[in-house]
């Protein structure tokens, strides 16, 4: 290198670090605060509860989308129309698309034609949060599958482990998509997944979720499993219910009547 | 003659980068400070819908303590809250708050702005409305 270029970055190297010193000097804000967090407590809650879900396909009428309806406006939920860029929290199945193992020889036809509500199983094992690079969805203390939307880096390894089809993915700002903005909860953002939270914010607040207060036919029943004297616990041992897919292990918290 | 011309355009060379660092220092910074928030007690009645009842009118640490610290008191809310279960939030004083956004919406969304202004001024630009409901979308 030219030793007088050598030189000039020298010099205008120390003049500028001087400008720069002299500048910091000038503006005290540059010094960091420390956050006192002391004042913030810490309580912990017990894991005791393990909220689930029983749902009576019989008494689910064909055509009815009350709950659907009620959970979407709930829970900010886009509608675009078309099934490419569909989000859903709770929707209707085929009764074969919801059990695709149950058998299907010689099969009642009212069975075949029957409408199944399918939402996020909220599983005791559930395969998503294992997926989850980020910790983004996880398993809360109430055995609720939660989602914590400012972690989502929109990978969607989450959708790709769930056996049950319950996420959705936001290629689009949903805010164009919700006709009617609901102050109970807010939207998503492009790039996040998205599915059924329990109602996890109607919980703390002492109400039942969305979809069991809505239905006409009192077909949903909602309760804590790990209580045996639960209503729901009470169904489950006097009726024969059924999971979706037993047989992957998740242990769904949602079961079903047929 | 040829080295004092160097030193001389080493010298201009440093003050011109002392110069365009202070300038660069000055972005972001150019406008007036934001008028102080428009209502200075705060209503007890709470602005949000669906919000839960405020234990007080006042808020949940110095208005100085606040100002440099309200994004790491979200932050730890949220975690707490989300990921813990534990929504209540007790003051030195002893006074109880949920642990949410819409408890700091409560009082602080009366004026729509209140946010807004300081951000613009400091040039910082938080993601929070792209998912919560500001309070320009939910005053009508």
């Amino acid at each position: 290198m030219n030793q007088q270029r050598r030189e000039f970055l020298k010099k205008a190297g120390l003049g500028a670090l001087a400008g720069l010193g002299a500048a910091a000097g000038l503006f005290p804000a540059f010094a960091l605060e420390k956050t006192d967090l002391s004042l913030f407590s810490e309580k912990p809650v017990p894991g005791k509860t393990r909220w689930g879900m029983l749902i009576d396909t019989r008494k689910c009428r064909d055509g009815c989308t009350e709950c659907i309806v009620a959970c979407h406006h709930t829970h900010n939920v886009p509608d675009f129309g078309n099934s490419k860029s569909q989000v859903k929290w709770i929707w209707k199945s085929q009764y074969e698309k919801a059990f695709p193992t149950s058998s299907k020889q010689f099969q009642s036809a009212d069975l075949k034609d029957r409408k199944v509500l399918t939402l996020c199983n909220h599983c005791a094992e559930p395969p998503c949060t294992r997926a989850c690079p980020t910790e983004a969805t996880f398993k809360r203390w109430d055995g609720i599958v939660s989602m914590d939307y400012h972690r989502c880096i929109g990978c969607r390894f989450c959708m790709a482990a769930c056996p049950y089809g319950s996420r959705s993915f936001n290629w689009q700002d949903p805010r164009p998509g919700i006709k009617e903005l609901s102050d109970t909860y807010p939207t998503r953002e492009r790039g996040v997944v998205e599915k059924c939270n329990f109602c996890s914010e109607r919980l703390v607040k002492g109400k039942l979720p969305a979809c069991v207060d809505t239905c006409p036919e009192k077909a949903l029943m909602f309760g804590d499993l790990n209580d045996p004297k639960s209503d729901i616990r009470t169904m489950l041992r006097t009726n024969e219910t059924m999971q979706r897919k037993p047989e992957l292990g998740t242990l769904p918290s949602v079961f079903y009547i047929i | 003659m040829n080295k004092y011309i160097s030193t001389l355009v080493a010298i201009v060379a440093g003050v011109t980068v002392f110069v365009a660092a202070w300038f660069f220092m000055q972005i972001g910074h150019g406008g007036a400070i934001p008028a102080r928030a428009a209502v200075e007690s705060a209503p007890a009645k709470a602005a949000v819908a669906g919000a839960t009842p405020l234990d007080s009118t006042k808020c949940i640490a110095p208005t100085e303590y606040m100002k440099a610290h309200h994004m790491q008191v979200l932050d730890k809310w949220r975690f707490e809250s989300v990921r813990n279960g534990n929504r209540t939030f007790v003051t030195p004083d002893g006074r109880h708050f949920d642990k949410s956004l819409n408890t700091c919406l409560g009082c602080h969304a009366q004026n729509p702005m209140f946010c807004f202004m300081c951000h613009q001024y400091a040039n910082v630009k938080p993601t929070c409305w792209n998912c919560h409901l500001s309070p320009m979308e939910t005053q009508k």
